[in-house]
């Protein structure tokens, strides 16, 4: 989801690419399971006639490589812009019908479900999407994911021990008074991650008990950061100690450079599907639709996507996949129900909007 | 003596603007330093006002050094050829700022504003603003607030060249009035050969930063000292009026403009 | 406003009727364009936000307006309080290190204008990063160097990095004033006795006064439209500006925001019909006397008592401040800290060339078009308004300054509204963002011009026509060339505005299209400050060098017509 630092970039995506070819070898060989030999058959030959420009909103720039490949297999140039998921949705409604983007990738799935119910997107369907785990694919087809976020803690070592305070290894430590104003943690309105937490917690303990949990947590959150990467900038520049933040490779890269520490929590971890959908009446509706099933049809394209994230959650979305392996195990994942991601949305940040505004108040 | 310049030097730079000057004034009198553009003279009034440092020789002024003293503290004024009034003030305002600096109580100082205002004929204007006045009447603010500090010394700049011609005439003669009413010593510096006979007791012919000739008027006019300041004078002929004063002064045509 | 030509043209022939005619026309399609184009791109989209917060499903509602009224009263105070602490202590700097300045001369006086220049032109939210690394929680100066435990992120922090941040604009325009004072006034107080602390009290500062009471009024403005900076560093501190920002990209609650900036407009109106009357006392005040000299201010602030030793304490103050900011900026691009240990590295400059040369080539471009067609713009726009009293020119004034007052984000949304359909789609084109810099840049460049009109006598103008020169002609011939001192500002600002504002095109850009200062927000947003300082040193780099070669052919072409 994140901008990486270059030169472990480049050399990731040359280990992963080696191990990622010797990977899917094997499996076109023997041509023993079906499900690996269609994706590779419908793909190449069913490219359609294809023109033009792909413009891509995505979360980052890093997806270069990914679109290049579906340039060399199309000749469909691909023109990317990185914009957060809120500034898609408000540029969508502002458009009013005439997008300026063909596809949407990444961002957490709260807001592809709003884009949906807006009538915003176009319905994608394609045969390998029967592949696709039911849970993090929209049942009509106006989105899948392409992947998923997870949310731990990232601490500063020397913040911490310069407090004399040990690092918290559940949502529940995070009460803990000690802790007070040195917790930073994104508005979940803007950040779907922290949208997540919230509405994992909620589900987990149940409303009334999670409500009061994040009215407990509110007494030690410094502040709601209105960018979803806050948390982790200030905690690596030691103005925080503790940072509750999506973790990926890019957080392990952080953890390489600075004195801080991922932690997954041992209580649960919240996750979000990250969406991808296509722009309803785009310009280039034909070509992004493809692009959809290019990359869901093709474990190759799938792990490509995922050396890139540098996340493995992919694996998830599509159980069967080869050439990816799940780096954490499912059990720790939050129970979440996602179809109740969209529907409670409003409902929550108002409230959380409510409770934040409390303290606010009291300043 | 009461004003006495001995050997003031100025340059810019390489260019010595003014060489060696000597002049000398007694109290009460008007002092008309005369030259064409770039001669040194609004430098010269520069160094008595004290808003420039000569390089070398001395200022005494009614036998008191002022060579080295800033402005502020020269019992000596000034009425600029832009005239310098504060825009942001009253007329009055204008004439009474000196005041403020000479402890004087408010309602006094008010009195011997509206004193002056009325001196130079301005009493009805004592609450207008500068930029509501016509430009005789500025200079007429302008005066006043010069005098009403009861300098010493009151230093003219070329006051009344931005009036026409008819003004021009009339402020000439009420500034002698004034000068003679309140027997102020002046020096004014002018480039019209006409104002400087009519005005002066004294006058002082500048060139190229060097005094060329220094004594009554009439006397210069008459007997002019070399070549340069007859035809720099250029007299053709004087007109007086009937109580012995002078009327005009006509030119002999220039024969390098012809 | 279409004067009979005077009575030596009644004589002309035919053709030189028909060249005349053909002329006005001319002149009077210039004025249509002109105002045509102000009504779309400014009133325009500025109507599709007002309409947009009434926009409800069921028809027309003030619900969104209800809603920020109940909900968001807090934000609207937070708003005017941090506007008036920002103004005053903003003013404060602007008319200390103004005064610092026009007292200076040399190096000092070169060095200070050069930290105010690249202040300018410097992209706000690298400043806003770089304020948390010298001040922060565990900043390079308040902790590590002053060793205090204090948390900036709050109103303070807000108020004080905004009075910092638009101190260099308002201080040029102080300078610009202060250049402008008659010496001979000054002389003339000093002749009647007053010491150089009175003239600063009963000379300098009262003409100046209503250059100061512009300075408030504009920077409390820009304090109410700016969002950046409590985004980045308010904390649980949210002002409207802020709320708009986190309404859009968090709720995308068009409706609510559009409203909210609704509640800007008011206050930013009315500061806009009090500014017209500051400016016209100001010019009064300094243009009243046109046989003035004007030399510069000779004052000596060592010898002003107490308000000399504020005027040189906050000015070095702030100049410091500036130094370690910009100097910090500089370093972070070439600095690396691993486990706490800073080390130096050209890292982040290969990635910068290899991967945004192209981003920074094209910013350049668009930049250059918006200077030149904006500075064009401007300069006949201040003609028909100040020379040729346009009917309802006081409306046509108040819209090109509206854009001042809309946070950029706002602007760019309306855009996005009032261009999405035919027949003026222009959503998804260059076009769209240029025009965008262009008008949203307008209100300052126009009040450059206007204020250099002022410079140039009627009575010019008056001599070409009445030499037969039509009214096309004298805008040609004698306005443009004299408004050329007023050029350079406007191109100068122009430039640096499309380079380094983001606001507004943050939604407006297109893919395919980027433009570097986007590319820089993107950075600063995914936490790489490494990269986001080195862009933005490479823009300030980029915009001097671009200036001072504007600077340089201007110049030499001028002397070289004077020769």
């Amino acid at each position: 989801m994140r901008k990486k630092l270059p030169i472990l970039a480049l050399t990731l995506a040359l280990l992963l690419s080696a191990c990622g070819q010797t990977a899917s070898e094997p499996s076109a060989t023997p041509a023993a399971s079906p499900e690996a030999s269609v994706p590779v058959e419908s793909e190449t030959p069913q490219a359609p006639e294809l023109s033009g420009t792909m413009k891509v909103v995505a979360t980052s720039d890093a997806y270069g490589p990914l679109f290049d490949a579906f340039t060399a297999d199309t000749g469909v140039e691909v023109e990317v812009l990185s914009m957060s998921s809120g500034e898609v949705l408000s540029r969508l409604r502002a458009e009013g019908g005439t997008p300026s983007a063909d596809l949407w990738f990444g961002g957490g799935v709260d807001s592809f479900m709003s884009a949906k119910d807006d009538g915003l997107l176009e319905q994608v369907t394609f045969d390998a999407a029967d592949e696709l785990d039911p849970a993090y694919k929209d049942a009509d087809g106006y989105w899948y994911s392409k992947g998923i976020t997870i949310v731990g803690f990232l601490v500063n070592n020397t913040l911490l021990s310069e407090l004399g305070l040990e690092a918290p290894q559940t949502w529940t430590d995070l009460l803990d008074s000690q802790y007070a104003g040195e917790i930073i943690m994104s508005n979940p309105a803007v950040s779907g991650t922290n949208y997540a937490v919230v509405n994992a917690i909620l589900q987990t303990m149940g409303e009334e008990e999670g409500w009061n949990y994040f009215e407990a947590l509110n007494d030690n959150i410094a502040y709601y950061s209105r960018r979803g990467s806050d948390p982790s900038n200030r905690v690596i520049s030691d103005e925080y100690a503790i940072g509750i933040t999506y973790l990926d490779g890019t957080i392990d890269a952080l953890v390489e450079q600075y004195d801080v520490t991922a932690i997954y929590p041992t209580d649960g971890i919240p996750w979000v599907p990250e969406g991808v959908a296509v722009f309803k009446d785009a310009e280039n509706v034909e070509a992004a639709k493809y692009f959809v099933e290019w990359l869901f049809s093709s474990d190759e394209h799938l792990t490509q996507l995922a050396e890139i994230d540098q996340k493995t959650g992919v694996k998830i979305i599509k159980p069967d996949m080869e050439g990816v392996e799940l780096s954490f195990d499912t059990s720790i994942l939050m129970e979440e129900d996602l179809s109740l991601f969209g529907s409670q949305r409003e409902a929550i940040l108002e409230r959380f909007e409510a409770l934040m505004g409390d303290k606010a108040a009291d300043e | 003596m009461y004003l006495e310049l001995s050997h003031l030097q100025k340059s810019f730079g390489d260019r010595a603007v003014v060489q060696d000057l000597s002049l000398s004034l007694e109290q009460g009198e008007l002092l008309c330093i005369l030259g064409a553009s770039g001669c040194g003279k609004t430098t010269t009034l520069n160094l008595i006002g004290g808003f420039l440092r000569p390089d070398g020789g001395q200022i005494l002024l009614d036998g008191q050094d002022i060579t080295h003293l800033p402005p502020e503290r020269r019992p000596v004024t000034t009425v600029f050829q832009s005239y310098g009034l504060f825009p942001h003030m009253t007329v009055l305002q204008n004439v009474m700022y000196g005041l403020k600096f000479r402890s004087m109580k408010k309602s006094e100082a008010r009195e011997k504003g509206l004193r002056y205002l009325e001196l130079v004929g301005l009493s009805d204007y004592a609450g207008a603003r500068i930029y509501e006045i016509s430009g005789g009447q500025q200079q007429r603010v302008a005066l006043a607030r010069a005098l009403i500090v009861e300098p010493k010394l009151c230093l003219l700049d070329e006051p009344f060249s931005n009036l026409d011609a008819a003004l021009r005439v009339k402020m000439r003669r009420e500034l002698k009035a004034i000068q003679r009413e309140l027997g102020m010593t002046m020096v004014f510096v002018t480039h019209d050969q006409e104002e400087a006979l009519i005005l002066s007791d004294r006058m002082a012919i500048l060139e190229g930063g060097r005094l060329r000739q220094y004594g009554r008027p009439l006397d210069i006019y008459r007997h002019p000292a070399d070549d340069f300041v007859s035809r720099f004078l250029g007299l053709e002929e004087l007109v007086w009026r009937e109580d012995g004063s002078l009327l005009k002064f006509i030119r002999r045509p220039d024969p390098q403009e012809a | 406003m279409n004067n009979p030509v005077h009575t030596g043209s009644t004589r002309a022939s035919l053709r030189d009727a028909l060249v005349r005619v053909g002329n006005n026309g001319a002149d009077r399609l210039l004025l249509l364009m002109l105002l045509g184009s102000i009504c779309l791109f400014v009133f325009w989209p500025i109507l599709c936000i007002l309409l947009r917060s009434f926009a409800g499903e069921g028809g027309p509602t003030a619900q969104a307006y209800q809603e920020v009224w109940s909900g968001y009263r807090a934000n609207l105070f937070n708003s005017l309080f941090v506007g008036a602490f920002t103004a005053l202590f903003c003013t404060l700097f602007s008319v200390c290190t103004a005064l610092f300045i026009s007292t200076r001369r040399g190096w000092v006086r070169l060095a200070c204008m050069a930290v105010l220049l690249i202040s300018m032109v410097s992209p706000p939210f690298v400043s806003s990063l770089a304020y948390i690394q010298l001040y922060g929680r565990r900043g390079w100066i308040t902790y590590r160097l002053l060793g205090l435990t204090w948390d900036p992120y709050n109103c303070w922090g807000v108020i004080w990095m905004q009075s910092i941040s638009f101190v260099p604009l308002n201080a040029l325009f102080l300078i610009g004033l202060l250049s402008k004072l008659d010496t001979d006034s000054l002389q003339a107080a000093r002749d009647l006795g007053a010491q150089p602390g009175a003239i600063l009290r009963d000379m300098v500062l009262p003409l100046l006064r209503p250059g100061v009471l512009v300075t408030l009024l504009l920077s409390f403005v820009r304090s109410l439209a700016d969002f950046e900076t409590p985004v980045i560093i308010g904390g649980r501190f949210s002002t409207i500006a802020s709320e708009i920002y986190l309404q859009l990209v968090g709720y995308s609650d068009l409706e609510k925001s559009a409203a909210m900036n609704m509640f800007l407009l008011l206050p930013a109106v009315a500061a806009f019909f009090l500014y017209r009357r500051l400016m016209r006392r100001s010019d009064q005040l300094f243009l009243g006397n046109s046989r003035s000299r004007q030399g510069g201010l000779s004052l000596e602030l060592r010898r002003c008592g107490a308000a000399g030793v504020l005027c040189t304490t906050v000015s070095l103050l702030f100049f410091l401040m500036m130094v370690l900011q910009y100097g910090c900026i500089f370093l972070s691009g070439f600095l690396k800290r691993t486990k706490g240990v800073y080390s130096f590295t050209l890292d982040y400059w290969n990635t910068l060339w290899s991967r945004d040369a192209a981003t920074m080539g094209r910013s350049v471009l668009y930049a250059l078009i918006v200077a030149l067609a904006g500075t064009l713009f401007a300069m006949v726009f201040a003609y028909y308004m100040d020379r040729r009293r346009v009917p309802g020119r006081g409306l046509f004034d108040c819209l090109v300054t509206l854009p001042y007052m809309l946070p950029g984000s706002c602007f760019g949304i309306g855009y996005i509204l009032a261009f999405n359909h035919e027949p003026l789609k222009l959503t998804g084109t260059a076009a769209i963002v240029i025009l965008n810099m262009l008008f949203k840049q307008l209100p300052t460049t126009t009040k450059i011009c206007s204020a250099s009109l002022a410079q140039v006598p009627e009575s010019l103008e008056r001599a070409a026509r009445d030499l037969g020169g039509s009214r096309l002609s004298v805008l040609r011939d004698v306005i443009l060339p004299g408004l050329r001192p007023a050029f350079l500002s406007c191109f100068a600002y122009n430039f640096s505005s499309s380079m380094t504002t983001a606001g507004a095109i943050l939604f407006l850009i297109n893919p395919g299209k980027k433009l570097a200062v986007f590319q820089l927000f993107d950075a600063v947003y995914t936490g790489n400050y490494a990269l986001a300082s080195l862009m933005a040193s490479s823009i300030i780099v980029i915009v001097l060098a671009v200036e001072g070669l504007v600077y340089f052919i201007t110049w030499k072409g001028a002397s070289r017509r004077v020769s």
